[in-house]
């Protein structure tokens, strides 16, 4: 066996050993960052602050565009200072059962739902 | 003289003289009957069929209907001995003390007396019902066996309770013909006519005392009775067509004198699949969805209004039943991802059912049985209901099964979705109870009921309507256990009459 061979023999471990640390260090980064990079992406808005409540964002922009179906007239700025000012010190499920508590509800296309979930949905849905 | 006789062979002409003539061989008449076996009285009861379905004689309840869609006057009641127990569901729920009061945001509301009045007629009917021990409400503290009840947050509504009908022996609700044909026939001073259609009601010339009742039968036998007392146990549909009918004294009718018999017709609305119920863990216990035995009795589950909920809310009764499984469609999917998930709830294994309801309507004078110029095969004027159901009360509804997805709400126990909104959805998911009620209204106020306290219609000394068209308000609770309730008390004062 000529010296080349034997140095040839010699990297092929080191190659495969750096594949598959690289494989590695791919599949974490698609475990981590995955999500993000491949979850919908939204635009920015002025309400990113309230939005940041909501559970799911797409489960919610389907449930405001329903909320809002039956609304004639919707003020996003206004109610997102509502909700700030609801959700100020408060979590979104106690701000929630506050509005039960105070018998605060919408509908979205029938559903019973605490005014102020309501208002982030609709939120949502005009945020895009 | 056998205690029951064809009418068709009764001679032609002749007159039966008794104490008591009872006019229906429904639930009512049989059980005052039943009631005043011991009294000595000497009674007739009066069936307008035999003692099986006859197209002829049910074809002489047809009439027509107009305004909202209801059911044809034809099919909604049954004319043989025992009524309209013959296709009933066995449904059984004393009404609730509310239900009894006048209340300012409930027109034409309050009976002459609370529900203490005939609460000890309660378990005297439940027996006639075969309905097992009178236990209501108080079901829960042994249904507990079978589950918990759904956990709902403080506020207008709770877990209420049915018991059911059961004949003996039977897997059917007690039909009442058959099931006390043989105890009427012991009956020594009882008489039942069958095949007697009472085509007319006779006063005496002074307006105030029932003469005569006039009798025919479809094979053209015609003959009278003549009571010192009588009893119409008729229904709600066909008392007034009597009592409107007998005008030859009265030109407007007996008891009409203030134009109110046939007036305030109510029945249950029932429409179906009124709102989805989303359950977050699944869990529901079988009394919900279906008749449960124990301790001797047939019993459900539902939903109902408290009395404290509708007298803060105006809010008339209603009940609430919980129906099949459904899926969620994606609007319903969203809405409880996102709402079980912003309250930090599992819904991952969720269950969802469709709710299905009884209605209480508000009461409408011009909900209205009126005779018409077409005839019957006896001659009697055939009748015309004028049904309608208000915008206010299926709102009423609404407001209280949203009253439900609050509570729901705050015990994080589920959730709820309306299904209805307009008019014409409501509509198009109405359907009936067969309850017929309010058409010789109860109240002291001549000017405001048919019948007095006592079940005597006004101006009329010797004449009683027994049934659930005295009831001048109607609950949400099926009207056979009530009504029966009421004929007992009736019973006890007769009996004192006579004394």
């Amino acid at each position: 066996m000529s010296a080349a061979a034997r140095a040839s023999i010699a990297r092929r471990p080191l190659l495969k050993g750096l594949l598959a640390a690289a494989g590695v260090a791919a599949a974490a980064i698609a475990a981590v960052e995955g999500p993000r990079l491949f979850a919908p992406r939204y635009a920015p808005s002025p309400f990113d602050d309230v939005l940041a409540q909501l559970p799911d964002r797409e489960n919610a922009i389907r449930l405001g565009a329903a909320f809002l179906t039956s609304v004639k007239h919707f003020d996003a700025a206004a109610t997102a200072g509502l909700l700030r000012a609801r959700l100020r010190g408060h979590s979104l499920a106690a701000t929630m059962n506050d509005d039960l508590l105070e018998a605060r509800l919408s509908e979205a296309r029938g559903w019973v739902l605490p005014e102020s979930l309501a208002l982030l949905c609709a939120l949502a849905a005009r945020a895009g | 003289m056998p205690a029951f006789i064809d009418a068709r062979t009764v001679p032609a002409g002749s007159t039966i003289q008794t104490d008591l003539a009872i006019v229906g061989g429904g639930p009512a008449g049989i059980s005052l009957a039943l009631a005043l076996r011991d009294s000595g009285l000497r009674m007739v009861l009066l069936e307008s069929g035999g003692l099986r379905f006859d197209a002829a004689t049910q074809s002489l309840y047809a009439g027509r209907e107009t305004g909202v869609p209801y059911i044809p006057l034809v099919a909604t009641r049954l004319r043989y001995f025992g009524g309209c127990s013959n296709h009933w569901g066995g449904w059984c729920r004393p009404l609730d003390p509310v239900d009894f009061e006048a209340r300012p945001w409930f027109a034409h509301s309050g009976w002459p007396f609370a529900r203490r009045e005939i609460e000890p007629w309660f378990a005297p009917a439940q027996a006639l019902v075969e309905a097992g021990p009178l236990i209501y409400d108080d079901a829960e503290k042994w249904s507990r066996a079978l589950g918990p009840p759904i956990r709902l947050g403080s506020g207008g509504l709770y877990t209420t309770y049915f018991q059911f009908s059961k004949q003996r022996d039977s897997v059917l609700p007690t039909h009442f013909g058959e099931r006390y044909a043989g105890d009427l026939k012991r009956i020594a001073a009882l008489t039942t006519l069958l095949h007697a259609n009472v085509t007319g009601l006779k006063l005496a010339g002074n307006a105030s005392t029932l003469d005569r009742l006039e009798v025919a039968t479809l094979s053209g036998n015609r003959f009278r009775v003549k009571p010192k007392l009588a009893v119409l146990a008729t229904g709600g549909i066909e008392t007034p067509r009597l009592l409107l009918a007998s005008n030859d004294v009265m030109t407007t009718g007996v008891g009409n004198a203030h134009d109110l018999v046939g007036r305030f017709f109510a029945d249950h609305p029932i429409p179906g699949q009124t709102a989805t119920l989303v359950l977050f863990d699944g869990r529901i216990a079988p009394y919900y969805q279906l008749i449960q035995s124990a301790n001797g009795t047939n019993f459900r589950a539902a939903f109902a209004p408290g009395d404290s909920f509708r007298r803060a809310r105006g809010v008339p009764g209603s009940l609430a039943t919980v129906e099949g499984e459904v899926q969620l469609d994606a609007t319903g999917q969203a809405a409880l991802a996102e709402t079980a998930g912003a309250l930090g709830i599992d819904a991952a294994s969720m269950r969802a059912f469709t709710l299905g309801c009884g209605m209480e309507l508000e009461p409408d004078p011009e909900r209205r049985l009126t005779l018409t110029s077409e005839r019957d095969a006896l001659g009697m004027p055939r009748l015309k209901l004028d049904m309608r159901i208000s915008d206010d009360d299926f709102a009423h509804y609404r407001n209280t099964l949203k009253e439900l997805g609050r509570q729901l709400l705050a015990a994080g126990t589920g959730m709820i979705r309306l299904l209805h909104s307009t008019r014409a959805e409501w509509l198009s998911a109405i359907d009936w109870g067969n309850h017929h009620m309010g058409t010789a209204r109860m109240h002291d106020d001549p000017r405001q009921g048919v019948v007095d306290a006592n079940s005597k219609v006004h101006g009329v000394t010797n004449l009683y309507v027994a049934g659930s068209a005295v009831f001048p308000t109607y609950g949400a609770s099926n009207p056979t256990l009530n009504l029966l309730a009421l004929v007992l008390r009736l019973a006890d004062h007769l009996k004192g009459r006579f004394r």
